[in-house]
């Protein structure tokens, strides 16, 4: 027989696939830890948000209208008005008030009842809105809301674009031509119009803000997967493929795609993040969420007029939340992504 | 090239009418009835019926996409359903303050973005490159809402070097007194994805052969990016360029919005608002028409950059 | 073409072992004595290592040349050429580049590099850069990437004469045409405004060849310049270099794995392997009388165009093993009436272009390819790039659907099989690509990617069943089982192109199409490739369409052989007559083409 090998290949003990191996570099990717630990904490805010544990009563009107934050200190007390009230007790009117035979009845009935007064708070941990409700509370769930939207609308747009560019990459031709023709369609309208659009038609709430998002966005997507399968589908794996028989879905979605999963998981990534921020303006706009619903967004619009005011704490609280989210999300992007192709990192 | 200029308009066609079909259909099944919408909240059924016959919605689905296509073809709009003005006086009127501010901010953040994005891409891996690569990640984290309510805040209302909101008449005050804060503000939140942009279209060119043999016969780093990667690197800009050159028609509404310029953009928002439906389908549309002509002519300017491009 | 050797007297002060930290020789404060004047370039103790990243805080290195305490060391003369011989992997492209300092950021360098008595190592980079172009130029192995896409190739040509020179635009673009001229561009004045994409790869190549001589160097390092052209443009762009060498009598550098160029255009040979220097010396020397085991077994296991084609070839590593000339057996005839297993008439293929308006426009790939082939006997197709022999072996398959003709596969009619018998058709005919890198899923195992067929086709009754197969074919190929559970990228080239036949074999089939499979391989892998391939012919009677643009791999596994050209067949005989007495001219020029080493040279 032919001759086997007669130095043996110094192998690894352990066989890595791409993500093992990606895992394993970004487990030495320092920044790349602390960004996915940020955001690991962060998701796990969100499923306790969600699960209704944390911040579930942030539409209570806790505070004191305006209350600062705690580490700022009370607002010293306003005067109250211009008129002096007068001291003394009340004038006995029981003689000509139609209601005072029955005050002492209402009294004894009112006893039976326990009613829980509660003080309104001076300061809270960050502060209150104009309404009093805690500014923390209605962080943690505007920071589950937007990321929820930002997180679905992607997961929509990459299932779109991802199975419209397969088919559109791997065949060509009619379909390739009609999936053209949609896209140019889509890609004709700029953007935000096309979401005004949407939105002046479908109106507000959670669900049509993602759909409407995802059914907009999936053209990036597209084009990219569809370039990708362009790419693959004349390689010499997919050709060896064909040669031994296997069927067109075979080839698309179990061996094409799997090569192109490490750009898609990118992709998707880049598009959370434009799709929370896109979520924040729309909010604001009046156009995403409905009003018994929390967002980065709106709590951006009452922040302006309160800012004017001298009351900082809403927007400084909303934009720390979100910078820190978008950003430790971000720089986890970039470093899977390097994670993910060392090739295009400069090696140090 | 005749032939080619044929054959893409010709293709235009069928694009075009996918707008017209998305925008009809997204409108007329999905929207309101907008017999209601005109009749207002205490309009009878009687003369909402007659709104609807004005209107032509009693006819069958084909007879009325008919004029909506001709609706297009002769520019005749109507009026808006808000503010009954004619649809067409109000494209013409709000069109220049939307190009006074976001011209500017289209030069300037390409001419600035280029030179930024090659210096950061030549020092690739150095301290500077890492810390300008941070600092655009937070920057670009922080909303452009953010950015707006505190540089008003702080510029407009706290120093009072600009005015806070404000439009005029003359194109010169308003370039000179009332675009500067919006277009430096706009400036700071597009300059950083831009310039990330260009660094990567910098950094494919760096790592090509063309380079290593440029280096080879001896020119100087400022010759070869300069004279090879810049020459090549602008493909990628101009079609970023061309990207970016229809939104610049809509404007940035939020702009507009906080600095109470009557632009298209505002406009377009105002109309979303109140449900106003030949204002937002007109602007689709010619907005659509505007970006496909503006896509033939890019890449016809490609043929003169690229001098691989053969147009077929 | 050759200089009076003074390197004999050189090898004996090299196989002294050098010092690492030795001061170089040669340099003293009087500059340059005695023989030292003679040599143009002296490489002393280089190490080059890349910086690869950090593992646990420890930073890692890779060294490409130079392996623990042995640098690589070797002179270049004045007016000489020499040849840097070696595989992928020996380091020889790093130490070309090494000496231009034209190397990736991560690259550490340490000893000596001398040009003319200067440490280039030591010199700061504005010397450095004035050095580059003017005395030391390089011409690279793929000139399209190589030129810039944008500019035309004119003002390419004028920018070392402008930086170096000094001349003023006008005298620039002369001068640039005169080059042009000199490399053998025809209509020179006409090419200066055209891009590269214009020009065809051997054209280009002589524009770079322009440019690197623009401002007469002294010194021209080749890496592996005609790589990545055809034989006959090769022999073309070879002969180019040799009358330029001597007419501006410089010396060139010339790197290359191929040792059948080497010896034809050589004065001195130094042959690397893994980073160090195995063996250097007159060319004559080394072909003659090569000391090194290496040496000797790289040029054994070249396939040769002449004398009786052996059994089987050498491999390096046996070769090394056995110390001796081996006792090459006699291959066994082959059976002259076996059954014809596939039989192919007028098979054609067109692509079509668009052109115009809404005209089209057809290429021909493939016109009229009738041949037939015997079971267990090899068919080789021999052409260059362009000629449809790819197109036509991706025909036979049904991967680009024929425009005419018909393929019969014992005796069924490929070409109009309905869609359930074309699956079954796929068991007996399989393919082997060329790219080993490309021709494997890299996100499947090894296994997956060989049970995947089986699965497809129904062989093997169970799961259980498939992974054994699947491993008795790896045993067939000479891997080892445990390569089961491993991914494509822990393997060599040759080893995948292992696999990838393993893949093919898992069918069973009966003709194994063979798409320039060892054309991407190293020569001793080649060798063991080959010998693998008629092992497996002679074991289990498959009959192979061996196609290649390398006539003496061709006439190696071959019986009959049909030369192909533009889409045509040219001739078509056996594979002894074709090499002894071919009938057409342009099969003529093929062979003469092909580089013969240096017993060529100085025979005819």
């Amino acid at each position: 027989m032919s001759a086997v090998l007669a130095e043996a290949p110094a192998w690894a003990p352990v066989s890595e696939g791409v993500w093992r191996a990606a895992w394993r570099r970004l487990r030495g990717d320092r920044v790349g830890m602390v960004c996915l630990a940020v955001v690991a904490a962060f998701f796990a805010m969100i499923l306790l948000s969600a699960l209704g544990a944390l911040a579930s009563g942030w539409q209570r009107e806790v505070g004191v209208p305006n209350a600062p934050p705690t580490f700022v200190g009370p607002r010293a007390a306003e005067a109250t008005g211009a008129i002096d009230s007068p001291k003394g007790p009340n004038a006995d009117l029981s003689d000509v008030d139609p209601l005072a035979p029955r005050y002492k009845e209402w009294d004894e009935r009112a006893a039976q009842f326990r009613t829980v007064e509660f003080a309104k708070l001076q300061t809270l941990p960050l502060g209150a809105d104009r309404l009093g409700r805690d500014v923390l509370a209605k962080a943690i769930k505007g920071t589950e809301i937007s990321v929820f939207v930002g997180v679905m609308a992607a997961l929509v747009a990459t299932l779109i674009g991802t199975l419209f560019g397969a088919f559109a990459g791997f065949f060509g031709g009619r379909a390739g031509d009609l999936l053209e023709w949609l896209y140019n369609v889509f890609t004709s309208i700029p953007g935000i119009l096309l979401i005004f659009a949407f939105a002046a038609v479908f109106g507000r709430g959670i669900g049509t803000v993602v759909l409407i998002l995802g059914f907009t966005g999936w053209t990036g997507i597209y084009r990219l997967v569809r370039a990708e399968f362009m790419k693959h589908a004349v390689r010499d794996y997919v050709r060896a493929a064909q040669a031994i028989g296997a069927s067109a879905a075979s080839r698309m979605f179990r061996h094409i795609l799997p090569n192109v999963s490490h750009v898609l998981l990118v992709q998707l990534s880049i598009l959370t993040v434009g799709f929370i921020k896109a979520e924040v303006i729309l909010s604001y706009l009046g156009l995403g969420v409905p009003v018994d619903q929390m967002s980065w967004g709106t709590m951006l619009a009452e922040a302006q007029s309160e800012l004017l005011l001298g009351h900082w704490w809403q927007l400084a609280a909303a934009t720390l939340f979100m910078a820190s989210f978008v950003t430790a999300f971000s720089l986890l992007t970039d470093a899977l992504r390097d994670a993910l192709d060392p090739k295009l990192r400069g090696l140090e | 090239m005749a032939a080619y200029l044929i054959r893409r308009l010709w293709q235009m066609v069928p694009t075009l009418f996918g707008v017209v079909l998305l925008v009809f259909v997204l409108f007329r099944y999905f929207g309101g009835d907008p017999a209601e919408i005109l009749g207002g909240l205490n309009a009878t059924p009687e003369q909402i019926d007659a709104i609807r016959r004005q209107l032509g919605l009693n006819e069958p689905w084909w007879v009325q996409l008919g004029i909506f296509i001709q609706q297009i073809v002769s520019f005749d709009w109507g009026k808006s359903w808000a503010t009954n003005e004619s649809v067409a006086q109000l494209f013409a009127t709000r069109l220049p303050a939307t190009l006074t501010v976001m011209l500017p901010i289209l030069v300037l953040e390409t001419l600035l973005a280029i030179p930024f994005a090659m210096y950061v891409a030549h020092r690739r891996g150095s301290l500077t490159d890492r810390v300008i690569m941070v600092v655009t990640t937070v920057a670009l984290s922080i909303s452009f809402l953010v950015y707006i309510i505190v540089g008003q805040y702080v510029f407009g209302f706290q120093l009072g070097w600009f005015p806070v909101q404000g439009w005029s008449d003359s194109l010169w005050t308003n370039l000179t007194v009332y675009a500067p804060l919006p277009v430096l503000l706009a400036l700071l939140v597009g300059l950083a994805p831009q310039t990330r942009l260009y660094r990567s279209f910098f950094l494919d060119e760096i790592g090509q052969d063309y380079v290593r043999t440029a280096r080879a016969k001896g020119l100087g780093e400022q010759a070869v990016m300069l004279r090879h990667v810049l020459r090549n690197a602008m493909i990628p800009i101009l079609t970023n360029i061309g990207l970016l050159l229809p939104g610049i028609f809509v404007g940035s509404f939020l702009i507009e919005v906080f600095f109470s310029i009557p632009g298209l953009g505002r406009e377009a928002l105002l109309a979303v608002n109140r449900s106003d439906y030949p204002v937002i389908q007109a602007l689709t549309i010619y907005v659509a028409v505007l970006t496909m002509v503006i896509n033939l002519l890019t890449d016809l300017l490609y043929k003169w950059v690229d001098p691989r491009v053969v147009l077929k | 073409m050759r200089s009076t050797p003074s390197s004999a007297d050189l090898n004996e002060q090299r196989t002294a072992a050098p010092k690492l930290f030795a001061p170089p020789r040669g340099a003293g404060p009087q500059g340059l004595g005695g023989y030292m004047s003679e040599l143009l370039l002296s490489i002393q103790d280089l190490h080059v290592a890349f910086r690869m990243g950090k593992v646990n805080g420890v930073a890692q290195r890779a060294e490409a040349v130079g392996r623990g305490a042995d640098g690589v060391s070797f002179d270049i003369p004045e007016n000489c050429t020499l040849a840097l011989v070696g595989e992928s992997g020996s380091g020889k492209s790093v130490t070309a580049m090494s000496i231009v300092n034209l190397l990736p950021d991560n690259a550490e360098r340490a000893g000596h590099i001398l040009y003319r008595g200067q440490d280039l190592l030591q010199v700061d980079p504005a010397r450095m850069r004035s050095l580059r172009g003017r005395e030391i130029a390089c011409v690279f192995q793929d000139p399209m990437s190589s030129l810039n896409p944008v500019l035309p190739i004119g003002r390419q040509l004028c920018e070392p004469l402008r930086t170096h020179l000094n001349m003023n635009p006008r005298e620039a673009l002369e001068r640039a045409e005169a080059l042009l001229a000199e490399v053998g561009m025809p209509e020179p004045k006409r090419r200066m405004d055209a891009y590269p994409h214009e020009l065809s790869g051997g054209q280009q190549q002589r524009v770079m060849i322009a440019m690197a001589l623009a401002c007469e160097p002294k010194l021209l390092i080749a890496d592996e310049p005609t790589t990545a052209l055809d034989v006959t443009i090769q022999r073309q762009i070879l002969e180019l270099l040799a009358t330029l060498k001597a007419r501006h009598r410089m010396s060139l550098l010339f790197i290359s794995h191929d040792l059948g160029v080497v010896g034809e255009i050589a004065d001195q040979v130094v042959v690397m392997r893994q980073g160090r220097v195995r063996e250097q010396g007159p060319v004559a020397q080394i072909f003659a009388a090569p000391r090194d085991a290496y040496t000797r077994a790289l040029l054994a296991c070249r396939p040769a165009l002449t004398g009786p084609p052996p059994a089987r070839l050498m491999v390096i590593d046996e070769h090394i093993a056995a110390q001796g000339s081996p006792a090459a057996a006699e291959r066994t005839a082959k059976d002259a009436d076996a059954p014809v297993i596939l039989e192919v008439h007028a098979l054609a293929k067109s692509f079509w272009l668009r052109q115009g308006l809404f005209g089209k426009r057809e290429f021909k790939a493939v016109q009229g390819v009738s041949f037939r082939l015997r079971r267990g006997h090899t068919l080789g197709v021999v052409g260059e790039s362009g000629s449809g022999k790819t197109t036509m072996g991706l025909t036979l398959l049904r991967l680009h659907e024929p425009t005419h003709g018909e393929v019969l596969l014992d005796g069924r009619n490929l070409t109009s099989l309905g869609a359930h018998e074309r699956q079954t058709m796929r068991r007996r005919i399989q393919i082997v690509f060329q790219n080993p890198y490309a021709s494997l899923n890299p996100r499947f195992t090894i296994g997956q990617t060989l049970v995947e067929p089986m699965a497809i086709h129904g062989i093997g009754a169970d799961l259980a069943e498939r992974e054994q197969r699947a491993r008795e074919l790896l045993r067939k190929v000479g891997l080892e089982p445990g390569a089961f559970a491993r991914y494509p990228h822990e393997f060599s080239g040759g080893q995948r192109q292992r696999v990838a036949i393993a893949r093919c074999l898992t069918l069973q089939p009966e003709v194994l199409v063979l798409d320039e499979a060892v054309s991407a391989l190293d020569v001793s892998v080649q060798a063991q490739v080959l010998n693998l391939l008629r092992d497996l012919q002679d074991e289990l009677g498959l009959a192979y369409v061996f196609i290649s643009h390398d006539l003496g791999v061709v006439r190696f596994i071959s019986d009959e052989v049909l030369v192909m050209k533009d889409g045509r067949v040219v001739e078509q005989a056996s594979a002894e007559q074709i090499l002894a007495a071919p009938t057409q001219d342009y099969t003529r020029k093929l062979l003469a083409a092909v580089p013969r080493g240096w017993q060529a040279s100085v025979t005819s």
